[in-house]
């Protein structure tokens, strides 16, 4: 009888001592992380490569980010004071101290995660790269797409066919509630590129998986020599992706996609015509750029070419997302997926 | 004259400087008026820890009718709030908050969370899901 209660005591504890334990799960820190002479995180050094040689993608990237060290091309311009607490996704290489895995005890006030980075990668180039003030050109002429308009860097926006410029237009003046992502269905192919939450790359030899913490996404890119597959492909949200490196690049193809696809929150259109390009390229230890080529004949007069950019988070993890709440009833007049 | 359960300002225009931007799926336009902000105070009464975004609710008391109504907030993606030091348990039942944010375009009892305060005086940080320019 003792035994048994002593056997319900311990359980009891284990209960208790496993819920503190899930509640404050600290993710380890980010290993082999290259340093600067002080000791900080060098995200300007080099890039880390896999055994055959190439650049080992893998990682915990998020948007932001780019040549020059990563600073101010986030997605507020470079300096941004850090007024309140919860600037981690905001110009940090690093998740925020104590945070992320929810190690932070309820209700204690942030204090500035993000801060410890700050200065580890001086040389701001080109504020307003990112997700704010996108429209500056940068260096190389290819404009950054933005989660809200990838075209936001045209001048005169994408060159839609007319038919499409309507659907644009119709998609905006409706608030953008038909947004697939909105309904708690899979976002839109380059809407993961540029969440504010965060990708997991994982690089194997012959498949990268892109792990996306937003409504849990997820990419295959085969690099094994498979063939894309032909015109009678059954067509999937995210296509069919092979991938070969060119050198530090790897060249992305992707075909197949379903028609009526949404490419940003404004609902820039992508159609089953579409043959996408994207050139990953790990540029040093912290940053990583993706050059994206959209060939829609069905939607657009010519192809046209932006770029991401997307930065380390380092000592950081996915959080869960499942998405929940599918009928979007908060959306004023939309209505959910029947 | 303090009261927890008061609703402080209505105060339309009001340009509150605000936290890193969160995410909206959707245009904030949809459903917020940012030219409508407002402040409110009262006990929380039930948070839904739910993706797309997460909210809670509280009981409002007016101040001029002595009516108490009830409020729903809305905030960001739980994923970022944790990171930014919010979990599910940040906001204990029964706690008074006072809460400030962009009213809904509809009038109905429903605010977007720009900043979250306890009782205390803490502030933390609510995650607006429609603080984003990319989203305008």
């Amino acid at each position: 009888m003792k035994t048994l209660l002593n056997a319900v005591v311990l359980m009891g504890t284990v209960a208790v001592l496993s819920g503190s334990v899930l509640a404050q799960w600290t993710v380890p820190p980010t290993p082999n992380v290259p340093k600067t002479a002080t000791g900080e995180p060098d995200l300007n050094g080099p890039v880390p490569r896999t055994a055959d040689g190439k650049p080992d993608l893998s990682g915990i990237w998020v948007r932001g980010g780019g040549a020059g060290g990563g600073r101010g091309q986030g997605q507020r311009g470079a300096n941004a004071a850090p007024a309140a607490p919860g600037q981690g996704q905001r110009g940090a290489n690093v998740a925020p101290a104590a945070s992320g895995q929810g190690q932070r005890g309820a209700n204690a006030a942030p204090a500035a995660p993000g801060q410890g980075q700050r200065g580890a990668n001086a040389a701001p180039a080109a504020p307003g790269q990112g997700q704010r003030g996108a429209n500056a050109a940068p260096a190389d002429g290819i404009s950054v797409a933005t989660f809200g308009n990838v075209g936001s860097g045209f001048p005169g926006g994408v060159p839609l066919q007319p038919w499409a410029t309507e659907l644009i237009n119709k998609r905006k003046a409706d608030n953008s509630k038909d947004n697939p992502d909105a309904h708690c269905l899979p976002m839109g192919f380059m809407q993961f590129h540029n969440h504010p939450e965060p990708n997991k790359i994982i690089q194997t030899p012959n498949t990268i998986v892109i792990l996306y913490e937003a409504n849990e996404g997820v990419r295959q890119i085969h690099l094994d020599g498979r063939q894309l597959p032909g015109p009678d492909a059954e067509p999937w949200w995210y296509g069919y992706s092979v991938g070969k490196w060119e050198g530090d690049t790897l060249v992305v193809e992707t075909r197949g996609f379903r028609d009526g696809g949404w490419l940003d929150v404004q609902g820039t259109p992508l159609t089953d015509a579409a043959k996408v390009t994207e050139k990953f390229r790990r540029i040093n230890y912290g940053n990583l750029e993706i050059e994206i080529t959209i060939d829609d004949p069905k939607a657009y007069t010519k192809p046209w070419t932006v770029k991401v950019t997307q930065r380390i988070m380092l000592n950081a993890d996915l959080i869960e997302f499942i998405c929940e709440e599918r009928d979007a009833t908060h959306y004023v007049g939309a209505e959910g997926p029947k | 004259m303090k009261n927890r359960y008061l609703l402080v300002a209505i105060a339309a225009g009001c340009c509150l400087v605000l936290a890193a931007p969160l995410i909206a799926h959707h245009s904030f336009a949809a459903q917020y008026d940012r030219s409508k902000q407002a402040t409110l105070t009262g006990p929380v009464t039930k948070v839904d820890w739910i993706n797309p975004h997460a909210r809670f609710f509280l009981d409002v008391k007016d101040a001029a009718t002595g009516k108490v109504v009830h409020w729903e907030v809305e905030l960001g993606a739980p994923a970022m709030l944790m990171r930014r030091g919010w979990n599910s348990k940040s906001l204990p039942i029964g706690n008074s908050v006072t809460v400030s944010g962009s009213l809904a375009k509809d009038g109905s009892n429903l605010i977007n969370a720009s900043t979250v305060t306890l009782s205390d005086g803490k502030r933390v940080f609510a995650g607006s899901s429609g603080d984003d320019p990319a989203q305008q």
